[in-house]
């Protein structure tokens, strides 16, 4: 097999403006902060970010005109830190389209891409506004004519994935919670693993079990320590509170936004 | 009767709510949920101590050492001895074998549905929320959901909702200043918690609600359960909710 070991910048540019892009982890947890900052570097655009539950990663691409389109069930920091204002002002404004979806219906959708169908059934989600705001249309039960709501597959063009260990093939083990990661590395057309750690394969041949994403769906691996950062990564370090407090004040006015995404995103050096 | 702490709200919302809990069954949370993740852990140190612990961390039945802020934490994992991915959790009660979730709403109706999309219309809003997660998908599949908000008044508790996020099997409300139950479709008073006087609590809610002196007051809290959730949450994460 050969080797898929690339840089951020060149595993970053694979990323087609307009495209569709899954981004692994969840809220404040193990997102690819390092591959987003590349993305805000790169200048993409237009890009549809598909996530269950965003934060900083989907805030940041709304503020620097990276995102044209969310398609996630929850945008935001949780309880201390609250709602994103740079996702909120952009959908308030027009220049994002908040697809809204309820979770499982993101899961859904990869499902349906991952098994070739082209739409997935899913339980529950009737007396939801969702269904005619989104345009998530019902289909009869073929055996009993019982109406399911179906949601369209979402093949992602590509997606990003930070991962404690990968070997160079992109086997990889994440430790800790998995959220819909492997999903998304089944579904996508292009899969990037940022790792904390290049480590020698040969470990995972004691028990590949432990390779929770296997190299078969993986296009590019990039060397990344410290490469979720702001994100948490589970066994390495917290999310950094102070990081994105620091984010979230200073988007609250154009300047000292456009500064702080100067000095703390653009100028850093990427891995 | 004077304002109620702070602290004083929190454990009435988190020990109504651990109440309801019952010994055995499956419980979820999901993002942004210090007050039901502190809950589900009082029920299990008290009267629940069979019941299972979920949430989206992934951990069957965690023993968490510590709280984290955010509470999808993996640390939450800590003390499971297996695990479940999000997609689990989410045909878990998809199957109908999710005994009970926990749910809020920026906006709640007299039907006890939620709105978590957006002030205004939904292609132009005037105020984009952070979404429903999960809400639209679990509440009408979990056995019962249990919603809680801390916040009790008109802006919150609507008689029209902007947008209908998630409709469902909702049982009770918890808020600062009462338990509600949902009987025939409709939210009604279980209880007034002490500070809550029949007639603050019918001005704070925008739908028709019935109130009197006669209505009962939600039992106060017993000197084992403060004492247990304060070993549980002694850093105050729940009080990030107010």
């Amino acid at each position: 097999m050969q080797s898929k070991i690339t840089t951020l910048s060149e595993a970053v540019a694979r990323i087609p403006d307009g495209g569709r892009l899954a981004l692994g982890g969840n809220t404040i947890h193990r997102g690819p902060g390092a591959a987003v900052h590349e993305i805000v570097r790169q200048g993409k655009r237009g890009l549809d970010v598909i996530k269950t539950a965003g934060s900083y990663d989907i805030d940041l691409l709304c503020a620097t005109g990276c995102a044209s389109s969310v398609s996630a069930g929850y945008v935001g920091y949780e309880t201390v830190l609250g709602l994103a204002p740079s996702y909120r002002a952009a959908v308030e404004s027009g220049a994002v389209v908040a697809a809204e979806h309820a979770c499982y219906t993101v899961i859904s959708g990869l499902r349906a891409a991952i098994q070739g169908v082209p739409f997935m059934p899913v339980a529950g989600l009737f007396g939801s506004d969702l269904l005619v705001a989104r345009d998530f249309r019902t289909v009869a039960d073929p055996y009993t004519g019982e109406e399911v709501v179906a949601i369209r597959a979402i093949k992602p063009d590509v997606a990003i994935i930070h991962v404690q260990e990968a070997d160079e093939f992109g086997n990889a083990r994440i430790v800790g919670t998995l959220f819909e990661d492997v999903l998304m590395a089944q579904a996508a057309d292009v899969v990037i693993l940022t790792a904390e750690r290049i480590v020698d394969g040969s470990r995972f041949e004691a028990d590949p079990s432990l390779a929770t994403i296997s190299s078969l769906y993986v296009d590019a691996v990039v060397e990344a320590p410290h490469g979720a950062w702001p994100f948490g990564c589970a066994g390495e370090y917290e999310p950094d509170l102070a990081y994105l407090t620091g984010f979230v004040q200073a988007s609250r006015d154009r300047e000292s936004l456009q500064a702080f995404i100067r000095d703390r995103v653009l100028d850093t050096v990427p891995a | 009767m004077s304002e109620p702490s702070r602290e004083q709200v929190r454990d009435m919302m988190v020990v109504s709510l651990a109440r309801l809990l019952r010994d055995g069954e499956t419980v979820f949370h999901g993002v942004a949920s210090p007050i039901p993740m502190v809950a589900t852990l009082l029920a299990k140190q008290t009267h629940a101590p069979n019941l299972v612990y979920l949430n989206i961390a992934g951990g069957v039945d965690p023993e968490p050492d510590s709280l984290p802020v955010s509470t999808v934490d993996p640390v939450l994992i800590r003390g499971a001895r297996s695990m479940v991915t999000l997609t689990d959790l989410f045909d878990l009660a998809a199957s109908q074998r999710l005994d009970t979730a926990f749910l809020s709403g920026v906006q709640i109706d007299g039907q006890g549905r939620t709105n978590m999309s957006v002030i205004g219309q939904f292609d132009a809003p005037k105020v984009r929320l952070p979404g429903g997660a999960g809400s639209a998908a679990i509440m009408p599949r979990a056995k019962r959901t249990l919603i809680w908000r801390t916040k009790h008044d008109r802006r919150v508790f609507v008689d029209r909702l902007d947008f209908v996020t998630a409709a469902g099997n909702v049982d009770r409300v918890v808020t600062p200043l009462c338990v509600l139950r949902r009987v025939d479709g409709r939210l009604a008073v279980e209880s007034r918690h002490s500070w809550a006087s029949p007639e603050e609590l019918a001005a704070a809610t925008g739908f028709a609600i019935e109130v009197d002196e006669s209505t009962p007051i939600t039992p106060e809290i017993r000197t084992d359960e403060r004492e247990a959730l304060l070993r549980i949450d002694p850093d105050g994460v729940t009080l990030t909710e107010f």
